[in-house]
């Protein structure tokens, strides 16, 4: 089902939202692009992938898990309760709306974190059409559409003058259909409203197939691993700024009388991670590159049958270091 | 999806009081345990070589097996080796103080595949907790199986736990019991040398039997090859690994062999399994 709506309306039907809804934008703050509640003025344009993937608005950084009051004769455990209120994210980028899809298995299979659940069903996913390709972004080559999105409940094509809607779930054709601001469309006009990505590859970099097969098959080459982590400084940033990154640590807080359990991110990055009493098995930092480069591009197609990467980017420009993950993908593929 | 778990949350241990507390050796404690819900205490149930995630409210969670046998239970134990932050949390504690459980998590020891087979049991240092649960399980059933012999070593006589056990099983006919230390002292009466020596000196008969180890990696790795050099073949010999754990629930991403969370698709494999392992990580 396709529908369409002019800028004016849309902020109409946005604000409608409000009423139930936090709406949250992409917006620039401190020169920084990052999703933020909106007062819905304007409409988000020209914007790049946020530095702090939308991830975190469903698994943060830092969630309390539980709390404890405690005397010398008695403990009492309270469960955090699960996030609630709803919220709509305007602006969600293809790649990073299919990176909550990939992360739903992991956190909801077998054991059900409540928590992710919760910040799923309570969040109405309004994704939107890039107009330029992000800078170290690959996503094509992970087999996104840039410009189409089924990860989403509505997605919006902006063309001059109107938005382009495509209805994905249920949740979004009750909601666009609500009103009387949003006309009908078709298929037709829809693809028409297919853009040229500003800055496209004419080829892609790799395939991923043979990025696919070949991380298993270099995995016992052990120089190919030290060469191409040489430069890697453990500082972790790749895996915080990841759309798909989900290792976490469980740490405790106490105070005078009371504490709270927190979950954290962490990061396979730090020697740190895997240590043990006696040993550890990842000590070594080639160890803990291709671990992470075998988690996202073999164990979890292997576990999950997706690649946990969205060629979203973020790790390769923000590394300090420039290790372009671009270049070991290409080398892995060749 | 698991119905029973839907809509709870994931992450929140239940409250044990802590009944008894056993020294073992200089740096190693048994803990007793029940759940304060009495319900739990007759609901809970688990198969020998599952673990739990253990809190010191304050201080963290660490993950230990469950030392206790599934036949036995009026109470729970687990054993802990002081070593870090939460194991050196968990020394302080005593009689009638309240900590947090988790679990059961993670596969167990195979027993269909154990009965009507002779079974011996290699262990070394505090690694004799996750067969020590085992062995307790299969003397109380004992007509299932065959032939038993057990083999333990420690570094010294004064690092061997559960002596309590080993003089049980020592003095019971149904069991061959052999104890050996790296060092001996004048009093020492069982064998001295490192347990694959010693398995290879007492050579016991890969027929119909079932080896299960478990101990310190490097124990672990040359039990292995010790075993097979006495014709056991891989689909023959079962150990319980140990990874960093915080989750247990196949999420937080650190137990990681290539592909498998040993929290999830372990702790026990065969060396068979094992073999296959994408990854030397281990």
């Amino acid at each position: 089902m396709y529908l369409k709506i002019t800028p004016k309306k849309l902020i109409q039907w946005l604000d409608g939202l409000k009423a139930q809804a936090e709406v949250l934008t992409p917006a620039k703050v401190d020169g920084v692009w990052t999703y933020t509640l909106s007062d819905l003025q304007t409409l988000p344009q020209h914007y790049f992938n946020s530095r702090i993937s939308p991830k975190s608005l469903f698994f943060p950084s830092l969630q309390a898990l539980l709390g404890w009051r405690s005397s010398d004769s008695s403990l009492q455990l309270s469960s955090t309760p699960p996030p609630d209120g709803q919220r709509a994210i305007l602006g969600l980028r293809p790649c990073d709306a299919r990176a909550l899809r990939i992360l739903e298995p992991v956190f909801l299979k077998d054991y059900q974190d409540v928590f992710y659940s919760q910040n799923l069903l309570r969040t109405l996913l309004l994704g939107q059409a890039c107009q330029a390709q992000c800078e170290g972004s690959f996503c094509e080559e992970m087999g996104i559409d840039p410009q189409d999105s089924a990860d989403v409940d509505l997605f919006f094509r902006e063309i001059p003058g109107r938005y382009l809607v495509k209805v994905v779930t249920e949740k979004g054709k009750n909601l666009a259909g609500a009103g009387d601001l949003f006309e009908e469309s078709s298929e037709k006009e829809w693809n028409a409203g297919q853009r040229e990505i500003r800055g496209r590859r004419d080829k892609p970099l790799f395939d991923l197939e043979r990025v696919k097969a070949g991380a298993g098959e270099r995995f016992p080459d052990e120089d190919f691993w030290r060469r191409v982590s040489d430069k890697c400084i453990n500082c972790g940033v790749c895996t915080y700024l990841c759309p798909t990154c989900h290792c976490f640590d469980l740490c405790d807080l106490q105070m005078p009388g009371q504490g709270v359990r927190f979950r954290c991110f962490d990061s396979c990055a730090f020697p740190g991670f895997t240590k043990m009493a006696v040993h550890n098995p990842r000590e070594e930092k080639w160890r803990r590159y291709r671990q992470r480069v075998n988690h996202k591009f073999n164990f979890f197609y292997q576990n999950f049958q997706t690649v946990a990467c969205v060629g979203c980017g973020r790790c390769v420009i923000h590394c300090p270091v420039n290790l372009d993950l671009r270049e070991v993908l290409l080398a892995i593929a060749r | 999806m698991n119905e029973q778990v839907q809509g709870k949350n994931i992450y929140q241990p239940y409250l044990m009081e802590i009944i008894k507390v056993v020294p073992e050796t200089g740096d190693t404690k048994t803990f007793h345990i029940q759940f304060q819900e009495a319900s739990l205490r007759e609901s809970f149930s688990f198969v020998a070589g599952q673990f739990a995630e253990y809190s010191v409210f304050g201080e963290g969670e660490a993950t230990f097996c469950i030392s206790s046998s599934p036949t036995r239970m009026s109470h729970l134990e687990f054993s802990v080796k002081r070593v870090g932050r939460v194991t050196h949390a968990l020394h302080q504690l005593n009689e009638g103080d309240t900590i947090g459980f988790r679990g059961p998590y993670g596969n167990h020891f195979p027993l269909d595949k154990l009965k009507e087979k002779n079974l011996l049991f290699i262990g070394g240092g505090i690694g004799m907790a996750p067969l020590r649960s085992l062995i307790h399980n299969v003397v109380d059933t004992r007509a299932d199986y065959r032939e038993i012999t057990i083999l333990y070593g420690a570094r010294s006589p004064q690092d061997l736990c559960f002596q309590y056990d080993l003089e049980s099983w020592g003095g019971n006919p149904s069991l061959e019991m052999v104890t050996t230390v790296d060092v001996g002292d004048d009093n020492w009466k069982g064998k001295v040398g490192l347990v694959p020596m010693v398995l290879e000196e007492i050579k016991p008969s890969s027929k119909e039997t079932m080896a299960i180890t478990c101990g310190p990696p490097i124990m672990i790795r040359y039990t292995l090859k010790s075993l097979e050099k006495l014709g056991f073949t891989p689909s023959q010999v079962w150990t319980t690994l140990e990874m960093k754990m915080k989750c247990g629930l196949g999420k937080c991403g650190r137990c990681n062999i290539g592909p498998l969370y040993v929290c999830q698709d372990g702790p026990v494999f065969s060396l068979e399994e094992i073999k296959k392992f994408t990854s030397d990580e281990f």
